[in-house]
């Protein structure tokens, strides 16, 4: 008997010793690229630092979205590093302090010598950083270089030209615009893209933040020009029954011709498709005013109730490492944040080029607006997509929200 | 002998306290927060009667009101009397009868996220067997896109709910069948009825408790309605299939407006509730008769 109660004791022991500590994360990187991608981040991870071991939970994006708020409130938190984007996003949360401050991940450096300066201010809250970049990506005009090429199409720089390719195509039997508005959000790119090119970033900044009267007239026009391809009858039919990957299947069987759409779009396409994918940038509106972007930055936080938070900091410290980061950017030809990466491939490089050159760049409509401003808004964009007649009362009731939202 | 009457209470004590907790008790929860501001996370602001006031104004509210008596409709009027054809067709012997009634039966056996699912690939617009079927037959001006029309897209959601409730409706109806007492039907055969006076003078009404659940069940399905919606459309294209569950989910736990989702509920509730009592009133009204 004694001798069974030692064994017992030495197996507790050895186990008490061998028992890894655990960091949860809870991840909405669902499309099996990305999972796949940071599953193999998570691995390299394990290796260097066999004292920890990694749990990824991982959720459907749009589910993730309205979870999130669940385990940040909960008194017992459950995940020790959440995903998230940066900008109004996160700051909603940081805000409430449900998010703790990440000053940790730099001890003995500063920001700067991970990230550019440029990003700190989307990631950080009263003056105190609460996010961690991973990878960003660009916007740009996603089209088949075949489909252009047999169709004799050059990449449009200006509307005008813009409005033409639209016409060559719909002329041969291609729906000139892929799009998918089951969930708004791919109208709200529309929205910023043409915003930016109409109005300029200032006020596209303003606007989001709640400043702006959606009534106001220097915004109908980015409606006015919207509805030029609404009423020809660019975009793609139906596009409401759609999601957003099935929007972009039509671009990839060759029955839509262009897809306005973040770089994550090759996440999804065929590998036969793939290096058939190029972008360009979308086409100047007003000549006066200066090239700006959407530039959408997805990473991490630590929720303020996070059980392990020093393993949660270790985790973050690596995953802000040039190491980690490079690795995560070619596996899914992303953008790494950290400074010290260089483009992985051609594509990436086209991407970043176009970027440098901008005058400045945007988050995205739901990432820069409060939330429910952006779920507002965004299903009256969808409206304004199948109504484009009712332009002036549905932007009025969205004053209407917005005074409402922005008083309290 | 004591003894025995309190089993029965000691054996409910356990599911009791679990049904207040998780029952009982959060529904007194949403009363209280349906008079609040919150927004899930901070402190809850106290604001009496405004959010219902808000609701009174919100269009998109009355929307889905709408849309939760266009599935009543719908449920009612489709499912009771189709509900109550197949169940005299499956009531008869014929051969093969087992596998139509499994057929007809199958939609049952799923929950309606796999039904919504289903009725998505089979909607979808270029590739769905509907339009397909529309097209190949040359009644191509009848393909519509069925999802994302704002004027169609509620009666395609109730469309695809109905696969799921008109079995059920037949199966209440198969059960009330049994109950038919046999005598009277052979009875009314040697006093000379055809079959259209016995189904009216001696079917129909041994049907009429089944007929009542039938309704009751359909009513308060109807406004409980969510899953298909959710599915299918997220309530979209911008709220128009939107119903009053669904848009009580978009308001808590997309917009961060608990308060105003639980005011939402509150309505919901009081609808339900109006229909589960008529239901209990006409229950023991005939138990009084009896």
């Amino acid at each position: 008997m004694r001798k069974f109660l030692v064994i017992c004791f030495a197996i507790l022991i050895v186990f008490t010793v061998l028992a890894k500590e655990k960091i949860i994360v809870n991840s909405y990187m669902s499309d099996p690229a990305p999972r796949k991608a940071f599953a193999d981040l998570v691995k390299i991870f394990e290796e260097k630092y066999p004292d920890y071991e990694v749990v990824i939970n991982t959720f459907a994006h749009e589910d993730f979205k309205t979870l999130l708020r669940t385990w940040l409130a909960a008194p017992k938190g459950t995940a020790d590093v959440v995903t998230w984007f940066a900008g109004e996003r996160m700051r909603y949360f940081a805000e409430m302090g449900l998010i703790t401050p990440l000053e940790e991940v730099f001890q003995g450096s500063r920001w700067e010598d991970y990230f550019p300066a440029s990003f700190k201010s989307t990631c950080s809250y009263d003056n105190k950083i609460y996010f961690i970049p991973q990878s960003w990506y660009w916007w740009g005009v996603y089209y088949r270089k075949s489909v252009f090429d047999k169709l004799g199409i050059k990449e449009p720089k200006t509307w005008d030209e813009f409005l033409n390719v639209c016409e060559t195509l719909k002329k041969n039997g291609i729906a000139p615009i892929a799009i998918g508005t089951k969930f708004p959000w791919t109208a709200a790119g529309w929205f910023d893209i043409l915003n930016l090119r109409i109005n300029g970033l200032d006020y596209h900044i303003d606007l989001t933040a709640g400043k702006v009267p959606y009534n106001d007239p220097k915004l109908l026009k980015v409606f006015e020009y919207w509805r030029q391809l609404i009423e020809k009858g660019y975009f793609l039919p139906n596009h409401a029954a759609y999601e957003w990957q099935e929007g972009a299947t039509f671009l990839f069987r060759g029955q839509a011709g262009m897809y306005y759409m973040g770089q994550f779009i090759k996440d999804v396409a065929p590998t036969e498709v793939k290096d058939d994918l190029d972008f360009f940038r979308f086409p100047v509106i007003d000549s006066s005013v200066p090239l700006y972007e959407e530039t959408p930055i997805d990473g991490f936080m630590i929720p303020t109730n996070a059980p392990n938070k020093k393993g949660a900091i270790v985790f973050l410290k690596f995953i802000a490492s040039k190491e980690a980061q490079e690795k995560f950017a070619k596996d899914l030809g992303r953008l790494a944040a950290n400074v010290e990466v260089t483009p992985p491939d051609e594509h990436a490089k086209k991407g970043l080029d176009m970027i440098v050159a901008s005058s400045g760049v945007a988050q995205f409509y739901d990432r820069d607006t409060n939330p429910e401003m952006a779920e507002v808004g965004m299903n009256a964009f969808i409206e304004f997509m199948q109504n484009p007649g009712k332009i002036n009362s549905i932007l009025d009731r969205l004053e209407q929200e917005r005074k409402r939202i922005y008083s309290k | 002998m004591k003894k025995n009457k309190l089993t029965p209470y000691l054996f409910l004590i356990a599911p009791l306290c679990m049904y207040s907790i998780w029952v009982i008790y959060p529904i007194f929860q949403t009363f209280v927060v349906s008079f609040t501001k919150w927004d899930g996370m901070t402190k809850m602001r106290f604001i009496g009667l405004e959010n219902f006031k808000r609701l009174i104004n919100d269009n998109y509210f009355g929307l889905s009101l709408l849309n939760n008596i266009k599935w009543m409709i719908g449920f009612v009027l489709l499912s009771i009397p189709l509900g109550l054809i197949f169940a005299l067709l499956m009531d008869q012997k014929f051969p093969g009868h087992k596998i139509y009634k499994s057929l007809v039966y199958l939609p049952m056996a799923l929950s309606f996220v796999v039904i919504g699912q289903i009725w998505s690939w089979v909607l979808e617009p270029t590739g769905g067997i509907v339009n397909a079927f529309l097209k190949s037959i040359g009644l191509e001006q009848f393909a519509k896109p069925w999802l994302s029309d704002p004027k169609i897209v509620t009666y395609s959601l109730i469309a695809a709910a109905l696969w799921r409730q008109i079995p059920y409706a037949m199966i209440l109806f198969l059960a009330g069948l049994k109950n038919v007492s046999k005598e009277l039907v052979e009875a009314a055969i040697v006093d000379g009825a055809n079959s259209t006076q016995r189904f009216w003078y001696v079917i129909l009404p041994a049907l009429k408790p089944a007929m009542v659940i039938a309704i009751t069940v359909n009513i308060i399905d109807s406004l409980r309605a969510f899953d298909v919606v959710f599915v299918m459309t997220r309530g979209g294209p911008f709220y128009s299939s939107s119903v009053m569950a669904n848009y009580m989910y978009v308001q808590a736990f997309h917009n961060y407006r608990m308060g105003y989702g639980a005011s939402i509920a509150v309505v919901q509730f009081g609808i339900t509730l109006g229909f589960i009592i008529m239901y209990l009133l006409n229950v023991l009204k005939k138990e009084e008769r009896d």
